[in-house]
Order: structure tokens, then C-alpha cells, then sequence
């Protein structure tokens, strides 16, 4: 498969400016910003707070906001601009799809990438130029595990974009793919129980008496895994309240699963974009 | 071994939608140089002929061919030589004229330059900074249009080029259609209008259905469908035993009247005959004409006997 690394950067240079010219890229970092200076503060009750527990309150919020800022960004790129006909303009040009389908990745991946770092990046300054010391390791790979969550949404919702045909019923796809990271936790939990799980264990957080499949919600949830993922750079080992020592979980068999939550879906919208008749 | 003289070609060209056959083995043949006129009533299955050899629809069985190279899996790069303009085209609404050209100019790696030129060309250098979302559909075609001409490309494939535009602008496109033909470029392009097709079309290929009908210079279908001219009269006093004694002149074939005229189909021979009988039982001729076969009337023929010519 050859391809035209400059017809990828047009894409992608298109999809950025897009994004810089509705002030999308200005409200993202404006968010993530000021999301992360109220968790200092809320971590540190009143003061700014340590980073490991700002991050703690932030990741509860930015595994939420990400996701659906990364689907917002992907759910119409194929499907919306398929049905309003401008896609057909592009695709005429010489251009192979998988150009077009690697720019918009691309290009929607450095907008989140990018808001992620400023406002993150300028946010873990304030915090460790107030609090005098910062644990910078574990801040930087939350940031990363933040832009590969991102990532991961975007490819994501570029899969479903690329198969449906219509902008609306991929809009329905997106909140769907958005509360299945929700979703499969209660699932498993409702396994949990209806297989002998203790309410007891569950209230009082003692869970040693988990089976280890439980905990592979962790790789079934992106969301999941990437908080837990957080967690451990951080070197805790609390997740939701639980104590957990499941040997299989680390930092690198999550970081592998959210790679392979993000390649996967590529592939698959490689495929059905290929297919599809635009 | 691939005629350079054929730029453009489908050879049994399929494409089936569920249980809907849009095209049925359509084979055609476009000649450099040439406006070809793709004409068929809406449905018949014009622009997905048109996006299956833009490589945009895959289609079932058959090829097409771009000169001499087949669309799915010939590269991308046959499509350079090609301007196309979509039936009901849309850009990005969020960006300007100016910024939409450039960036089609960046997709075809053509110089930023023309720009400019191209926006005089179609007539909407006023309209260069205004965002495409506010556009009116006639301004978005013009714009399309401009688009296509990126690039000189030496094939213009355009569906529907005069849809949505009005009667001044419909002026420009086809004087503007005619230039690039004239430089040299091949045109093909559908429409369901017949009067643009018959002003502009060295050749025509009429399709309904999915299936071809025809394909010939228009002279040459109407010819050979034996579609003659008819002899257009307006008179006083016409009325039913007046017209029951032009049928019954030698050579006349048929005759219809509406309120103070009469169209008569009937051998060339046979127009002075009619007249002079008219004149002789006392009507009065106030205005005649001979009207010359129209694409019209073949297209019409044609669909309604659904069959070869």
C-alpha cells in the first residue's frame, strides 16, 4: 500500500485549521485548564492541592470529557460530509481514501492532542510553581494517557462514522460508544453479584474476595483502563474505592490495550471507508 | 491496446443497490475533444454512471476507464486529468470561496496562484471572503465549477452543471463550457434538460433505466428514429371537418390542433398541399412554420419504445 505522506498532511492541516478557526482548540484548552485548577483546589481543600490527588478528582472528570470531546470531533468526518456531498468532491481529487482517512486522524488527533498539552502542561505549572515540589513523572504520563484516551475516541468514532451513512445515526453510535466505557463496569458488577459477590465486600471495599475476571472491565472499559492506567503512574493502587493487586494489571498491559483500542477501529474504518460508496 | 482517441470508457459498467439495478451493463464511449450530453429522466441512473468512473461508487461488474486505465485499480493519479462536479455539490460550509479553492489546489498540488483568476472566471470575486455556508445553491454550482477547473485538467466530468441555475448564469456556464472545449478539453455532462444538451452536444448517450438507449450525434438518432419535421400553421377558423379534409391530403401522417393552430406531420411535398387547401376552403394563414426534429422528440420516442433505434 503506497502512500502520499503530502495528501495526509493536507488532511490533517485542513481538519486543524478547521478547528483553530471555529475556536474549538481556544475553548478546549480553556477547559482543561480551568477543569484542572478547580481540581487543585478541590484536592487541596481550599488550597492547591498535591498533584497526585488533582489528578485523582481531574481523572474522574476527563475521562468523561475527553471521550466526548473526541467523538464530537469524529462522528460526522465521514458519514456528515458524506451525506452533505463534500466528501465526493475530495475524493475525486487524487487522493487515496486511506490518505483522506489518515489526515482526518491525524488532524482531529493533534486538535485534542494539542489542547491537552497546553492546557494541561500550563495547569501542572501553576500547580507546581504553588506547591513547590510536583511529581512531574506521573503527571507527564497522565498527560499522555489523556492524548491516547483522546486518541482512542477518535478513532473510535472515525469506525462508526465511516460505516453508517447518515450524520444522525452515527450521532446515536457516539453516544452509544461514549456509555459503553460506563456501561460494561455495572455489567460487570452485576456478574459479580448474580455469581455469589458479596454487597458486604463490595460496601466495605475489601476486595480480596474479587475474582480476577472482574477486573478485566479494565480492559473492556477505555475509560476504565485509562484511569486505572493513571492510577499506577502515580503508583496507587485504589481504583473506585477498591484496593485491587491483580498481578496481569500494570501500567504496560493497559497502555498495550488502549493501543489496541485505538489501532483496531483504524483498521475497521480503513476497511469500511474502502468499501463504502461515497 | 487502448485508442488514445477514447478518453473515457465503461465496458458493461453494473451497479446494484439491494433489489434496484441503477446500472445495467452500460457500455459508452467518449471521444477527445468531444461534448458528450448524458441525458435520461431523473433516476435513469446518470450520476451513478458518472460517480462509478470517478471511482467514487464501486461497481458490481464491469470497468471503467479513464484514459485507457481502469478507474479501480488504474492509481489515483488518472483523476488529476479529470474536473468533476458532483450533481447537488457541497463544500465545507464553515470556510470562504478563496480558502475552499486553496485547499483543493493543495489537494491536486496545484500553485495557490490560480485562485483568484478562477473566482473572475465563474463571476464570484465579490463573493471571495463570504463564508460558502451563506451561498445561495446557483453561487455553491458556480463555485463548483471554478473547482473543477483547477489544474487544467484535459476531462471535465460534470453532472447536472446547469441544475439550479438561473437563466443568466445557465448563459455563463455553457459559454464557459464551450470555451474549455475549445481549448481543447473533453466535456461530458448530464442534464435532463434537452434544449442544453441539443445547444451544446457533439454526441449523446441516452440512458433510462440503467440501460444505454442510444448513442450518436443527435442529427443521427433523430434521423434514425425518422422523426420528420412538422409544419406548424395558425389560422382562423379551424375546426373538426377542416382538419378531418388536411388528413385526408396525400402525405400527411398526422395532424394536431390546439385553440388557432395546427401541427401537421406530413412529407415536405405535402406542406404546399396543405396550405393551398386550406387557402382554397376559405381559412385564412396568419403565421407558418417549420419546426426541425428536437432531441425532444427522440428522447421521447426513444423511451417510449424502450428499445433500439
Amino acid at each position: 500500500m503506497s502512500l502520499n505522506p503530502r495528501s495526509v498532511y493536507v488532511i490533517a492541516k485542513k481538519e486543524f485549521a478547521d478547528n483553530v478557526r471555529n475556536r474549538w482548540i481556544v475553548a478546549l484548552i480553556a477547559i482543561f485548564l480551568i477543569l484542572t485548577i478547580a481540581s487543585a483546589f478541590m484536592a487541596g481543600e481550599g488550597s492547591v492541592g498535591e498533584m497526585d490527588l488533582t489528578v485523582g478528582v481531574l481523572m474522574t472528570i476527563s475521562s468523561m470529557l475527553v471521550p466526548i470531546i473526541a467523538i464530537m470531533l469524529g462522528y460526522a468526518t465521514i458519514s456528515g460530509e458524506a451525506e452533505s456531498g463534500a466528501l465526493s468532491v475530495v475524493l475525486a481529487c487524487p487522493i487515496r481514501r486511506i490518505e483522506v482517512l489518515l489526515g482526518k486522524f491525524l488532524g482531529l488527533g493533534s486538535v485534542i492532542c494539542f489542547s491537552i498539552i497546553v492546557g494541561f502542561g500550563i495547569s501542572g505549572m501553576i500547580i507546581a510553581g504553588t506547591t513547590g515540589h510536583a511529581q512531574w513523572g506521573g503527571y507527564v504520563a497522565f498527560i499522555l494517557l489523556t492524548m491516547l484516551l483522546g486518541l482512542l475516541y477518535v478513532s473510535l468514532s472515525m469506525s462508526f462514522s465511516a460505516l453508517l451513512k447518515r450524520r444522525v445515526t452515527s450521532l446515536g453510535a457516539g453516544v452509544v460508544t461514549f456509555f459503553w466505557g460506563m456501561i460494561i463496569g455495572t455489567i460487570m458488577m452485576g456478574l459479580f453479584m448474580s455469581t455469589g459477590g458479596s454487597m458486604n465486600d463490595l460496601i466495605s471495599g475489601d476486595t480480596s474476595s474479587f475474582p480476577d475476571w472482574f477486573w478485566f472491565t479494565v480492559f473492556l472499559s477505555p475509560q476504565d483502563g485509562n484511569q486505572m492506567a493513571a492510577m499506577l503512574a502515580f503508583g496507587q493502587t485504589e481504583f473506585m474505592g477498591f484496593e485491587f493487586d491483580v498481578p496481569w494489571i500494570d501500567l504496560s498491559s493497559l497502555a498495550f490495550a488502549q493501543l489496541l483500542w485505538t489501532i483496531v477501529p483504524l483498521m475497521l474504518a480503513y476497511r469500511w471507508f474502502e468499501k463504502r460508496d461515497i | 491496446m487502448h485508442d488514445p482517441s477514447i478518453v473515457i470508457e465503461t465496458r458493461d459498467l453494473t451497479k446494484r443497490f439491494k433489489d434496484l439495478l441503477a446500472v445495467d451493463s452500460l457500455s459508452m464511449k467518449v471521444r477527445k475533444g468531444e461534448i458528450y450530453g448524458f441525458l435520461g429522466p431523473n433516476g435513469a441512473g446518470k450520476s451513478t454512471t458518472i460517480k462509478m468512473i470517478m471511482g467514487l461508487f464501486h461497481p458490481t461488474s464491469g470497468k471503467a476507464y479513464i484514459n485507457g486505465k481502469p478507474v479501480n485499480g488504474g492509481g489515483v493519479e488518472l483523476r488529476r486529468d479529470v474536473g468533476f462536479l458532483p450533481e447537488r455539490i457541497s463544500f465545507y460550509d464553515n470556510l470562504t470561496p478563496i480558502q475552499t479553492l486553496n485547499f483543493f489546489c493543495e489537494l491536486r498540488n496545484v500553485d495557490k496562484s490560480v485562485v483568484p483568476s478562477l473566482l473572475r472566471d465563474v463571476g464570484l470575486e465579490d463573493a471571495a471572503n463570504r463564508k460558502v455556508g451563506t451561498f445561495s445553491k446557483g453561487m455553491t454550482q458556480l463555485l463548483g465549477i471554478a473547482q473543477a477547473m483547477i489544474g487544467d485538467p484535459s476531462i471535465y466530468m460534470l453532472d447536472e452543471p446547469m441544475g439550479g441555475l438561473d437563466a443568466r448564469w445557465v448563459k455563463t456556464v455553457r459559454d464557459k463550457l464551450r470555451t474549455l472545449n475549445e481549448q481543447g478539453a473533453t466535456i461530458i455532462f448530464s442534464s435532463h434538460i434537452l434544449s442544453e444538451v441539443q445547444a451544446l452536444c457533439h454526441r449523446v448517450a441516452i440512458i433510462d433505466n440503467g440501460r444505454l438507449v442510444a448513442e450518436d450525434t443527435i442529427d443521427n438518432i433523430s434521423g434514425g428514429l425518422h422523426i420528420r419535421p412538422r409544419l406548424w400553421i395558425q389560422s382562423t377558423g379551424l375546426n373538426e371537418k377542416m382538419l378531418s379534409w388536411i388528413r385526408e391530403i396525400e402525405g400527411v401522417e398526422d395532424v394536431v390542433a390546439k385553440g388557432d393552430t395546427v401541427t401537421i406531420t406530413c412529407d415536405a411535398q405535402a406542406r404546399l398541399r396543405v396550405m393551398n387547401t386550406m387557402q382554397d376552403r376559405g381559412l385564412i394563414i396568419k403565421d407558418f412554420r417549420t419546426l426541425e426534429p428536437t432531441l425532444e422528440e427522440a428522447f421521447v420516442k426513444l423511451l417510449s419504445e424502450g428499445g433500439e433505434p
